[in-house]
């Protein structure tokens, strides 16, 4: 089974696990792995939360066998990594501060004249599908570069609920973020993809 | 009335349908006659989707292989402690 099958195989692929099947893990380990990671990233930083996700993966050995499929396999997995990630953070006494005041990206807000109108618009409209942009190799690197750039907050955001399509609730439950704060998060996140893309297809550079 | 600065700050909640219907409606009528606006609202819309098929999380070999190896020592060990019980 490919990794990208493995949903709506998570029945067996559950069963599996619970059996103590050692390929089912693996190939769990990759698909789920990048989800957790994502989560991880928004308490702790990069050394840190790979040490989380790769704890909660053992601690998964035991924990799948009482694992009542009330949530989906994803999201219980997010969960585990959350509650860990909190208790570590707690035991490190370290805050993590987000500010949600600011809807605008900076460089957008300054792209407006007082009077609230355009300044500098938008410079011209995207002349390819999303899809189109993502075959163009260098545009996909881009994206990578600029999304690893992002704040962590915004960053797992994004990842939670664009790329991985998790309910907002969800996204709010495993980030410990209000739906408000949330929908702040995500808007920032886009705008910057969205002055990324325009810089990308003005000028072909990143 | 809406201006493009407000209209931006409600980009997102526009896309996503979690605007009220009066916020909705307004935002509509601005759309109507601010091409600008159109182009910021088209484009957004574009990065969202992009964003939709973009495969996250490129795998880090390294920290999987450890993952494995992680997991096939758990698993041994919890054969081991099934097989005491028995």
């Amino acid at each position: 089974m490919k990794p990208e099958k493995l949903e709506g195989h998570e029945e067996a692929l559950i069963t599996g696990l619970q059996a103590g099947n050692e390929a089912d893990f693996q190939q769990a380990v990759r698909f789920y792995t990048p989800g957790m990671l994502a989560v991880a990233r928004f308490y702790l930083d990069h050394a840190n939360a790979e040490e989380v996700v790769q704890d909660c993966w053992v601690s998964v050995i035991d924990a799948i066998r009482k694992f009542e499929g009330r949530s989906g396999l994803k999201t219980w997995l997010h969960r585990i990594v959350a509650n860990r990630c909190k208790n570590k953070l707690r035991s490190n006494k370290k805050e993590v501060i987000t500010d949600f005041s600011e809807t605008l990206d900076p460089e957008l807000a300054d792209r407006f004249n007082a009077s609230g109108r355009w300044a500098v618009p938008p410079k011209l409209q995207f002349h390819d599908s999303a899809e189109a942009l993502l075959e163009n190799g260098a545009l996909s690197n881009c994206l990578d570069k600029h999304l690893s750039a992002l704040p962590e907050t915004q960053r797992s955001a994004l990842m939670l609920y664009e790329v991985h399509q998790h309910k907002s609730a969800d996204v709010c439950n495993i980030l410990d973020v209000s739906a408000s704060n949330l929908r702040v998060l995500l808007h920032r996140a886009r705008q910057k993809i969205f002055l990324m893309v325009e810089t990308f297809q003005e000028t072909g550079e990143c | 009335m809406l201006m493009c600065r407000d209209l931006a700050e409600i980009a997102s909640d526009y896309i996503d349908n979690e605007l009220g219907t009066r916020q909705n409606l307004s935002v509509k009528m601005h759309l109507m006659m601010c091409k600008h606006c159109r182009s910021f609202i088209g484009n957004l819309r574009t990065s969202t989707e992009l964003l939709k098929g973009y495969s996250s999380g490129r795998a880090d070999d390294e920290l999987m292989r450890r993952i494995d190896h992680n997991i096939s020592e758990a698993l041994a060990a919890r054969k081991a402690r099934d097989d005491e019980e028995k």
